[in-house]
């Protein structure tokens, strides 16, 4: 296939989504439809370019001598562009529910749809200046969405989430510029491309770039002490919060992480080094507040939003590992755990919406009256913990390995801590579902009577993300297969 | 052999059913419940009887080193079959004592569903089957903690479950470590890892899946949520806790120590005099807070706690005498300890008295209850003949002969202190029971006696703990067997 056609999956929607705005479909079933249908179709056609991969590099054009904009589809870009693929047309038709009764919904489905070009962008970035191009252009195209319902609420949040950002692209350039300058090529490749050997005395500056750039990507992937704007971000509508700041705005912080570590700078120079110490320890942190700060919580989106800046740190404990075994780990986790927690929130949303409760003491007995919603939120629940016979379990297992490899007081400590963490996510999780089946007593139950489940087009998305979850806890191989061959560059 | 699945899915299948397809008549819904329960056991006894070669069945992967094997050895046989005939006996109870509660499909189902993974965990043939049944047991067992549905029984149907869930975190830790070194972790009796190269890490990762699995035992430090959550259940749920859950924890530190890392990687080492001096830590003090304690199952959830560290205890000596001694133990205590909560059971059930003060005279209104009580009391002392003695006969005799310096009398002397103990925390209720003195209200006495359904489990857990000091049956030789496979 022509190296082309990779541009069109990512201008698609795009282009969809400015005509939307500037031809706005006041019938929502009419908008409704036509939105499904461009997103299927884009769909449609990653999964025909992922399946025919061109066999060279699209180059672009260059902004400088030496700063080309190439897209590529290498192992990573099929696997994190089919994961967005996959999840966006459910993301989309849950839209449709949630936001009937909403304003501005056309400009928020527009926006909606940018999003997925120029997240596919981040996917399919042959490089890291094209990486960073349409990551921050991730940042943009999301403020209008995170700041939708124009509360006073919601324009704090937006606001600390751009500062956020904008502090964390400082950063990450430090490391772009750096890497241009020290690296016999720009484009991403297995294994790094720093000129190693020229490096001198740089070495010592070469980490710490990596470090900067490491925290300053890691904004996104809502690395300790960068991850405030998570939790004020759940002000959003709940499709923005299950999609982006579940599936593609930190997982583009993890993945760029990942091409950072692996793609550019190398693990092999990383490995054994304070730089990687330093790393994983952040990522150690991330995980123990992330738990911890979990079961404090008790509103609803934000308990999930604490649990995703623990579980980030958990595909970044796997990344910075510095070992294929680390990166598959990695891959696989990020994978898993956007399945579980986009029906998490999916759950959460369906809750608010359906009964306006936000609080999880307010869940009382709710069980009884969307029990489908429930036995989604307790699947998720029993993965995320990592119970065994769910997914959650062996993405953890995978971490596990990566970090049990050599023996090594890290690796150690690395797993007392995912063990602490998996404790807590029992205590925050399970939690709601014994609220949902046994607490309250008759009068709850009374009193939630007039509740129901969502519509189908809520249900259908927890159903398949649910039985995903089942299926890869019993058979995981197929995953496990495809993330090591992408790991140890035989894809 | 595919069969195998047979026993751990029929009550599951049929648990699953009643509560989805509540039936409209109670008697239709009893009917069904004791069906199950009854061909759960011909199951059991049936799988027993096998030759051992042809009971294993690999179910499938599903990653690398996570492979669903289930094999029956003697040691499965043996738990197996005691927790079908014990479910049963106890489901038989449950139909009196549940009449007087409500949400009856929701209790006996879940009853059915934890059978069924009972069975699958003692049929486990590695150590991820087994920790994947075992979380799975957790998770389908709160519900029968919490099915009062009162806020005290949430509360404590919580406590049991984070404690449950982080033990098997505990336990993770060594799933982990053993199978990133690249050990194949299927059962063996004697242990599969190789003893003299382990590391210090090894060593650790065996003491905390002692802990982990010790949860579940109710083995000091871990063992606060159990007098919390046996009480606060319905009488028969708390009586397959304390008699049958409990031993869940005691298998799998059984298979931890004797068939995955082997004896002779922790003895002498700091990992067996710390789960030693554990063990007797809790035999102690379990006696000594169920001496104090008032509500009546709340006495008796101590005394779980003491007695299963009794259990806990031979299997720490790592000594064959005491290993058969422990074996015994399981089984004595768990039909005692069924026993004792089935009549607590009545007791509520027909007069509403959960403490130990109010129960003068009670005697005289329930005397078969109280005398099976009473024997199962005496049980438990370890008077001779009956059946308890025998095991604590083999616990000390094993303890003394296994040369480890303090422990070795040190032990023998904890569980005559607990023994005594005993006495004065079960005894005593017997005599206040039988003899409540002058000032009791003769006049007003009323007969309370529970009819058959309660009746013949009590009795027949009773005799049974009693003759089988007697007439051991084959079990000693079965065990000694087993101990000679291991050791």
């Amino acid at each position: 296939m022509s190296p082309y056609f990779i541009l069109v999956p990512i201008l698609v929607p795009i282009l969809a989504g400015i005509l939307l705005m500037t031809f706005p479909i006041q019938d929502y079933k009419t908008r409704a439809a036509a939105v499904e249908t461009v997103v299927i179709l884009n769909t449609i056609l990653v999964f025909v370019l992922l399946l025919n991969r061109p066999a060279e590099r699209l180059y672009l054009f260059s902004f400088v001598e030496g700063l080309p904009l190439t897209l590529n589809i290498d192992g990573m870009a099929t696997f994190f562009g089919g994961l967005v693929a996959f999840l966006w047309p459910l993301a989309t038709l849950y839209t449709f529910e949630y936001m009937r009764h909403e304003e501005r919904v056309n400009t928020f489905l527009s926006f909606y749809t940018i999003t997925y070009g120029v997240t596919l962008g981040v996917a399919f970035a042959g490089n890291i200046v094209t990486m960073y191009l349409f990551y921050e252009a991730l940042t943009m195209v999301t403020l209008p969405l995170v700041i939708h319902t124009m509360t006073e609420e919601a324009q704090k949040a937006t606001r600390k989430y751009l500062n956020y950002m904008i502090g964390g692209t400082a950063f990450a350039f430090i490391g772009i510029v750096f890497y241009s300058l020290f690296c016999t090529d720009i484009e991403f490749v297995l294994g790094g491309n720093l000129d190693v050997a020229n490096l001198g005395e740089y070495a010592n500056i070469a980490l710490l770039v990596y470090v900067l750039a490491f925290f300053g990507f890691g904004v996104k992937a809502a690395v300790f002490p960068f991850h405030g704007w998570l939790p004020t971000a759940s002000v959003a509508p709940t499709p923005v919060t299950a999609l982006l700041h579940a599936v593609a705005v930190v997982k583009s912080g993890v993945f760029a992480i990942m091409r950072l570590t692996y793609f550019c700078f190398g693990a092999d120079f990383l490995k054994g080094t304070w730089a990687q110490t330093v790393v994983v320890i952040a990522a150690m942190v991330t995980i123990v507040y992330g738990s911890t700060m979990g079961v404090r919580e008790n509103h609803f989106k934000r308990r999930l939003a604490y649990s995703t800046i623990a579980n980030l740190s958990y595909i970044l404990l796997g990344v910075t590992m510095m070992s294929p075994l680390g990166l598959m780990a990695g891959l696989c986790h990020m994978f898993v755990h956007a399945i579980m927690k986009i029906s998490g929130f999916f759950c959460a949303g369906a809750v608010m919406h359906q009964t306006d409760k936000n609080y999880v003491y307010e869940l009382d007995g709710l069980g009884y009256a969307m029990p489908a919603t429930f036995t989604a939120l307790l699947i998720s629940g029993l993965s995320l913990t990592g119970i065994p016979l769910f997914a959650g379990f062996v993405s953890k297992w995978s971490i596990v390995q990566a970090l049990l490899e050599q023996p090594s007081m890290m690796g150690y400590v690395g797993v007392f801590v995912l063990l602490y963490s998996a404790l807590m996510t029992g205590i925050y999780m399970l939690s709601l579902n014994v609220r949902g089946w046994f607490s309250g007593g008759t009068v709850a139950r009374e009193a939630n009577a007039k509740f129901h489940d969502p519509s189908w087009l809520m249900l259908l998305p927890l159903a398949i993300f649910s039985v995903i979850t089942v299926a890869l806890g019993l058979n995981a191989q197929a995953l496990l297969v495809f993330v090591q061959s992408i790991a140890t560059g035989t894809f | 052999m595919i069969a195998l699945l047979i026993p751990v899915l029929m009550p599951i299948a049929v648990g699953v059913l009643l509560m989805a397809f509540p039936p409209r008549q109670r008697k239709i819904m009893l009917a069904v419940v004791f069906a199950a329960l009854a061909i759960g056991l011909a199951l059991a006894i049936g799988v027993a009887l096998q030759p051992e070669d042809a009971l294993r069945l690999t179910l499938g992967t599903v990653a690398e080193g996570l492979t669903f094997y289930l094999q029956v050895d003697a040691v499965g046989k043996l738990f197996s079959v005691l927790v079908a005939f014990v479910w049963l006996l106890v489901g038989l109870a449950a139909f009196e004592y549940m009449s007087h509660e409500h949400d009856e499909p929701r209790f006996f189902g879940f009853y059915l569903i934890v059978e069924g993974v009972l069975a699958a965990l003692c049929y486990s043939g590695n150590l991820f089957t087994f920790y994947v049944f075992f979380e799975l047991m957790t998770l389908t067992s709160v519900p029968l903690v919490m099915h009062e549905l009162t806020h005290e029984a949430v509360m404590a149907g919580l406590k049991y479950l984070f404690y449950s869930v982080g033990g098997a975190f505990l336990s993770l830790f060594g799933l982990f470590l053993f199978t990133a070194q690249g050990a194949e972790l299927t059962f063996t009796a004697g242990g599969v890892l190789d003893s003299t190269s382990a590391s210090g890490v090894a060593r650790l990762a065996v003491f905390l899946m002692i802990l982990g699995f010790g949860t579940k035992a109710g083995m000091f430090p871990m063992h606060g949520w159990l007098p919390t959550a046996h009480p606060v259940a319905p009488a028969p749920a708390s009586a397959v806790l304390s008699g049958v859950i409990t031993k869940a924890g005691v298998l799998g530190i059984l298979r931890t120590v004797y068939y995955v890392a082997g004896p002779e990687l922790i003895r002498d080492t700091w990992v067996q005099y710390a789960w030693i001096g554990l063990t007797l830590i809790t035999v102690f003090m379990g006696s000594m807070l169920a001496y104090r304690e008032n509500v009546l199952k709340k006495r008796l959830a101590y005394s779980t706690v003491s007695q299963v560290s009794y259990v806990l205890f031979g299997l720490s000596l790592l000594q064959p005498v005491a290993f058969v001694g422990a074996l015994l133990h399981v089984v004595f205590h768990s039909l005692v300890k069924n026993g004792l909560f089935l009549s607590a059971g009545a007791i509520i059930c027909k007069t509403g008295k959960t403490k130990v003060d109010e129960l003068k005279g009670i005697g005289k209104e329930m005397p078969v209850v109280l005398w099976c009580f009473t024997l199962a009391g005496v049980t438990l002392v370890g008077i001779p003949p009956t059946s308890a003695f025998v095991s604590k006969w083999y616990l000390a005799t094993g303890s003394l002969a296994s040369g480890i310096p303090v422990a070795s009398w040190l032990g023998p002397v904890v569980l005559l202190v607990s023994a005594l103990l005993t006495a004065g925390y079960l005894l005593t209720v017997s005599i206040d029971a039988f003899l409540p003195g002058s000032d009791y209200n003769y006049a007003a006495l009323e007969k309370h006696e529970p009819t058959w359904q309660m009746l013949v489990p009590i009795v027949t857990l009773t005799a049974l703990a009693v003759l089988l000091g007697v007439w051991p049956g084959g079990l000693t030789s079965l065990l000694t067997g087993i101990a000679g496979s291991v050791l």
